[in-house]
């Protein structure tokens, strides 16, 4: 109560304030016409990130590794330009004295990050950081943390999603995981393996160890679990699979194959294909009551069902109309409408969780390509094309898209990233070949 | 005691008086007025901003892919194909001229009257109409055909006229014609030349060229902003994001306080927040601006109200 009465005054204060501000100049401006800028072009913000400080002498070391992982992750957001150390004047040792602004300013930094990383006693590692407005010197924002010292990469991604946060005006996506299908072996004999790792390719962990094949891994939205296909000694079956404890159930137990799950927003559903004959259907199973529902019904192949983030609505790709092509229907069931009509095969629809747009690949003149359109079709464009581009997912925030990407030959494909204006592209590193990626919501 | 006045001398003193000051209001307005130099506008750049202008840009389009060819004789006159090209309507841009011709020299003698900011910001729209040009001038299409044709059936030829869109499959390029694909008007001719350079000509002596001086600086202000503001948005929807700020600058053109914004508007109020933010920080980061601001004129930017927008930026 006293946290919402001293919001709606410390709003009403603002509001004052701005409008005596623009009381006592008001006139003054109003008198003048008002000038327009528009920037030419994108142009990603030039920001410093110079080595934390070590509270002591031996965690020099992870200072410099904190600050490696934040430049990077801005840097792979294409959003953001961050200065290479060499051209620095001034180098951040003392966390607690306010830097020289002049020094940055004369290399156009227009934002500065300062930090320390502190061993405790105890064992501990202690993470603090500011970020700072060159212009005026003032503190943006600035926290502290508190963790193993083995977690300090994670550490160094929440601080990026503050930073990012703070200058954008929109969450950020650093820290997350991404689960995907590891590829090993010669191209006839691919040994598939599903693998975790952080979204910018490090700490990859097994969680199968490829006996079976395995396919379409998806994160769930609540909770630490996924679900994927795999091809056991009967028909390819959808599992659910806790990435903690690594333990695994089948999801139902239908004749015939099941395959492309995904959850619902809320994470208590699973919606999938299910085989029946030379037709696919749309089925959805509450995973706590086991009942399952049947979303369509058509003498087709219906799949790769995804929701809206509200959960009223599915996407899913169908080829009903002759040709696969992407439809919308509510998530209940019932009339679906088509929303792809540009030329050539769509596929593997998956709805940004920011609601805005969905993602598909599109086949057509000997190329596959990654765009997105808006939910009602409408806006469409291609992000990138190629010889063999495939299955996108969001990053939680819905600016970035990962697929993955194979050249085709003897090589294997491997996974990128893209923005959703198609401008930056960047490979993800992997210790092996990669497909069928798959990003976790934000971890914190 | 009785005076006596005598009224005629009153009734002369009071009509002088009357017509003595009828004249002193009448006659004394515009006097001693010297009439008013008419004001050259002239433009105060630094620089910086005339390099700006004159350099172009790096990741602009290739203005003219056309591969140099060396001469390999002297041309012959191709009389019917210039005849064509001179008919053609001239081409009407409101930028400034295309910059094939002497890119050095022109932008010189542009100096004191340099084009507006709009101008500068299209550099692509400009050039567009002159690179379009090999496709729309058909006329050299059929001069060459009319070349080939000419000897054999000079007849035939003036009784059917070469149909006028002919398809661009047909042209083929033949080196001793060259002649006719040269545009030989003269580059004053277009229209861009006269309307980017008298853009600013005198408004009349009575109001003399204050505006167009004032619009000068505007968009010299507004490119200064420019180089400091780079706004992180990847999103589309961006010509909705607007923010409004007011900027009060004291003498020495340094921001008198802090600019204050009085308007954010767009579909996420957290980005249009941070484009506020980011504007801001443009427009403290890039000053001081005396370079671009007259200083006898200052109190015409003592306040400047500015928009900052995202429209052209995707």
């Amino acid at each position: 109560m006293n946290e919402v009465r001293s919001l709606t005054r410390r709003r009403f204060m603002m509001a004052t304030g701005s409008t005596l501000a623009a009381l006592g100049a008001g006139p003054a401006f109003a008198q003048q016409p008002r000038l327009r800028l528009d920037p030419n072009e994108f142009q990603p913000m030039p920001i410093a990130i110079p080595n934390f400080a070590g509270g002591t002498p031996s965690d020099g070391d992870v200072g410099v590794g904190v600050a490696q992982v934040i430049t990077n992750n801005l840097k792979r957001s294409g959003l953001f330009a961050p200065i290479d150390q060499a051209a620095y004047i001034d180098r951040i040792v003392n966390f607690d004295v306010a830097p020289q602004f002049n020094n940055w300013k004369s290399i156009n930094a227009q934002a500065l990050v300062t930090g320390r990383m502190t061993r405790q006693p105890d064992g501990h590692l202690t993470a603090e950081f500011r970020l700072w407005d060159v212009a005026t010197g003032q503190v943006l924002t600035g926290k502290q943390y508190s963790t193993q010292p083995e977690n300090w990469r994670r550490i160094a991604h929440i601080i990026s999603d503050q930073i990012y946060e703070r200058l954008t005006g929109e969450k950020g996506y650093f820290d997350s995981r991404v689960v995907f299908v590891d590829e090993t072996g010669p191209k006839e004999r691919r040994v598939k393996k599903l693998a975790l790792m952080d979204q910018d390719g490090f700490n990859v962990r097994y969680l199968t160890r490829g006996s079976d094949l395995v396919l379409t891994p998806r994160f769930s939205p609540s909770t630490q679990d996924i679900t994927y296909m795999e091809f056991g000694q009967g028909d390819p079956r959808v599992y659910l699979m806790n990435i903690d404890s690594q333990q695994r159930e089948v999801v139902g137990n239908f004749p015939g194959m099941s395959f492309s799950p995904r959850f619902s927003p809320d994470g208590q559903r699973v919606i999938m294909s299910l085989q029946q004959g030379g037709n696919s259907n749309l089925f959805v199973m509450d995973l706590r009551s086991k009942n399952t529902t049947r979303l369509t019904d058509t003498p087709a192949i219906d799949t790769s069902p995804s929701y809206a983030p509200d959960g009223s609505q599915i996407c899913f790709e169908s080829d009903r109309g002759g040709k696969p092509q992407i439809y919308v229907m509510p998530a209940g069931g019932g009339q679906a409408q088509r929303i792809s009509f540009g030329e050539g095969q769509y596929s593997t629809p998956v709805w940004s969780p920011r609601g805005d747009y969905i993602a598909f690949t599109k086949q057509g003149g000997g190329q596959f390509s990654i765009g997105i359109m808006k939910p009602d079709g409408s806006g469409e464009r291609l992000l990138t094309s190629g010889f063999h581009n495939e299955g996108p997912t969001f990053a939680p925030n819905g600016r970035v898209l990962m697929f993955f990407r194979d050249p085709g030959g003897n090589a294997g494909p491997s996974l990128f990233t893209v923005d959703i204006s198609g401008r930056f592209e960047q490979r993800v590193p992997t210790p092996g070949f990669a497909s069928d990626p798959a990003w976790s919501p934000l971890l914190s | 005691m009785k005076v006596k006045v005598d009224k005629t001398l009153v009734a002369a003193i009071v009509l002088h008086v009357l017509v003595i000051g009828w004249m002193m209001v009448s006659f004394s307005t515009k006097a001693f007025v010297m009439p008013e130099e008419e004001t050259i506008p002239v433009d105060v750049i630094s620089a910086d901003q005339l390099a700006k202008v004159t350099a172009g840009m790096k990741s602009g389009k290739k203005e003219n892919p056309k591969p140099l060819v060396e001469k390999v004789a002297d041309a012959k006159p191709a009389d019917d194909a210039v005849g064509k090209i001179t008919d053609k309507a001239p081409v009407v841009t409101d930028t400034a001229p295309p910059p094939q011709p002497k890119p050095v020299e022109k932008p010189v003698e542009k100096k004191p009257d340099p084009p507006k900011p709009v101008a500068e910001a299209k550099p692509k729209e400009e050039t567009k109409p002159v690179e379009k040009k090999p496709d729309a001038t058909d006329p050299i299409a059929e001069a060459i055909k009319k070349e080939e044709k000419k000897p054999p059936k000079p007849k035939v030829q003036a009784a059917t006229p070469p149909p006028q869109p002919p398809k661009p499959k047909e042209r083929t390029y033949d080196q001793n014609q060259i002649a006719a694909l040269l545009d030989k008007r003269d580059p004053a001719h277009q229209a861009v030349t006269g309307d980017t350079l008298n853009s600013n000509a005198a408004l009349g002596t009575t109001k003399g060229n204050a505006d167009a001086i004032v619009a000068t600086w505007k968009g010299a202000f507004v490119a200064a902003v420019r180089r400091c503001f780079s706004f992180p948005y990847n999103g589309r929807d961006a010509d909705q994001f607007e923010v409004d700020l007011d900027i009060q600058l004291g003498p020495d053109a340094r921001v008198a306080s802090q600019p204050v914004i009085v308007g954010v508007r767009g579909p996420t109020k957290s980005i249009a927040d941070a484009l506020g933010e980011s504007a801001r920080r443009a427009v403290e980061q890039c000053q001081p601006y005396a370079a671009v601001l007259p200083k006898d004129q200052y109190a015409t930017w003592k306040y400047i109200p500015m928009t900052f927008g995202l429209k052209d930026m995707l």
